[in-house]
């Protein structure tokens, strides 16, 4: 008898223990808000995780681009200005919502959005921005693969010949397979590749001192300035920068959740993000003006040599795939947080491979994008100060840093956040006034400028306006209302 | 169904553990004045250091 009862005891034990771990990993996986005594985090290890994400291939890229518009000097500058300010407004915007209820970050954008706002902003914010840098990355991948190929025959490369398009087409379907297979090969790529991509710019940071003094490389000028006016380059370069600094509005939310308390989810994004990512573009930008050309995969090949520029090029080839897997997982697994019933029904697989198909077409139709990809992370900061300015207007100012994480996780067809129809039209019309400001200051396709550019940027004006806009709205006609649990 | 209760029941647990949490000011870590001045103040100073270093 008492055998049978301890053997119950054990047994309803043993339920109530998956029972707990099944809903913990529900949490991680942003079904529900985690709890304080389940966060993993402290300060420094949510630093070493944020600088794993910066330092990724991308930090040279944006850095080489940098130099095409001014010189290390100024270009130095520029991501130091621009960096801190994106990163500083970016973190502020979705940091501290995570840090402090452990909430997903397309949840609590249910708050600012509605619930079906939330989805069309994570469309836009998400899916765009994943799908344009899988392409790119690609493309990154393709090239040093024919670097790597030219090098070793003693040819000339081609960077956007079919050699190219073939690596890069085979890079984002071997990241699928990856993907496919689940996070766990993802976390082990992770481990190896951030550490070795730190060493990596170590030794080209040496490389180019070998080359040039740092007084020398200081006085070069930029590669390919568009204006005569040095001003205008230099609000163009820290405009990139911005760029750079909102681009991670998508994905540090989600990360912060993670941390132990509200502090430790805001303060490392800035040892971490804007440390990391800052150090990779001076290395980037520096390669770049020194060896005259802005493309890491042919500037990597001119400063190591044959031997250690094999090296560099395979192994930023199979970083660019790390960072793919990353950004495609995060994605996916966001969409199945916002997507329908219909969306959610479809196979992994098969929804990875769905995701894919923009960015294998952009790869073979217009692989001329690589050369422009700045223009593409400059349209992306239209949208991201946008978002950062409303979030930072919704939480600090309207709500006063106070959610119902009750309303924001239960059925929302009738919760108080269905606004109208699931939207909130405030805060989708303050979005597009904010792009529209962008779009209006800078148009990131032309260049073309207001005379205010050169005093403003572009991404400081569209976050005003979009938190100024959402505000005043807000207050005039969202209380009455009943919209949103406005206090 | 009664996964969909089990789970409604385990969403309004975690929802009811923050409310405690918030009436009784006990969030751990909270950013305070001081954190605010001191984003501000790095900002700042980042911006015009290099403004001028390097403009």
């Amino acid at each position: 008898m008492t055998d049978h009862v301890t053997h119950g005891g054990f047994a309803a034990a043993e339920t109530e223990r998956a029972e707990a771990e099944r809903n913990r990993a529900a949490a991680e996986r942003g079904d529900a808000p985690l709890l304080p005594s389940e966060r993993l985090w402290g300060f420094w290890e949510f630093t070493y995780a944020n600088s794993a994400l910066a330092i990724a291939t991308w930090a040279f890229l944006i850095g080489g681009s940098v130099g095409l518009f001014v010189g290390p000097k100024e270009g130095i500058a520029a991501i130091i200005i621009g960096n801190i300010v994106g990163v500083m407004l970016t973190a502020l915007a979705t940091t501290p919502i995570s840090g402090r209820y452990g909430i997903e970050q397309f949840i609590a954008l249910r708050s600012q959005f509605g619930y079906n706002g939330s989805r069309v902003v994570y469309v836009l914010a998400v899916v765009v921005l994943t799908m344009g840098w899988l392409a790119v990355l690609a493309m990154m991948f393709g090239r040093s693969i024919d670097g790597l190929t030219a090098l070793s025959a003693g040819e000339a490369a081609n960077p956007t010949g079919i050699k190219m398009i073939i690596a890069a087409v085979g890079a984002i379907l071997v990241t699928w397979f990856i993907v496919a297979k689940g996070p766990t090969s993802i976390k082990f790529f992770n481990m190896i590749v951030s550490p070795a991509l730190v060493i990596l710019m170590i030794v080209m940071l040496y490389l180019i001192l070998q080359h040039r003094s740092f007084s020398e490389l200081l006085a070069m000028p930029a590669l390919a300035p568009p204006f005569e006016d040095n001003t205008l380059n230099f609000i163009i370069a820290v405009e990139v920068n911005l760029a750079a600094g909102f681009s991670w509005w998508p994905y540090i939310g989600n990360l912060a959740r993670l941390t132990k308390k509200e502090r430790t989810a805001f303060w490392p994004n800035i040892v971490g993000i804007f440390g990391a990512a800052a150090l990779g573009e001076i290395v980037g930008l520096l390669a770049a003006v020194a060896l005259g050309d802005s493309d890491p995969t042919i500037w990597m090949t001119k400063i190591a040599g044959p031997v250690i520029g094999i090296i560099a090029l395979l192994f930023v080839a199979f970083a660019n795939m790390t960072s793919m897997a990353n950004i495609l997982y995060t994605s996916i697994v966001g969409l199945r947080q916002v997507g329908t019933a219909s969306i959610r029904a479809i196979s992994w697989g098969a929804i990875l491979f769905l995701f894919c198909v923009i960015p294998l077409g952009l790869v073979v139709f217009y692989p001329q994008m690589y050369d422009g990809f700045f223009i593409f992370l400059v349209w992306t900061s239209a949208l991201n100060s946008a978002l950062a300015g409303i979030g930072i207007a919704d939480y600090f100012f309207l709500r006063r840093q106070k959610l119902d994480v009750r309303s924001l996780h239960a059925p929302q067809e009738n919760g108080p956040y269905r606004f109208w129809g699931g939207f909130n039209p405030i805060g989708l019309f303050a979005l597009a006034v904010g792009f529209g400001v962008y779009v209006l200051v800078f148009n990131p396709q032309t260049l073309a400028s207001l005379p205010i550019f050169k005093y403003l940027t572009a991404s400081v004006p569209s976050c005003l306006a979009a938190g100024t806009v959402h505000y005043v709205l807000t207050r005039l006609f969202a209380r009455g209302r009943g919209w949103g649990l406005y206090p | 169904m009664d996964n969909d209760i089990a789970w409604q029941n385990e969403l309004a647990r975690r929802a009811r553990i923050y409310e405690d949490i918030e009436a009784g000011h006990r969030f751990e870590g909270k950013m305070t004045a001081i954190d605010y001045a001191g984003m501000a103040a790095l900002t700042l100073l980042l911006v015009v250091a290099f403004w001028i270093w390097g403009a």
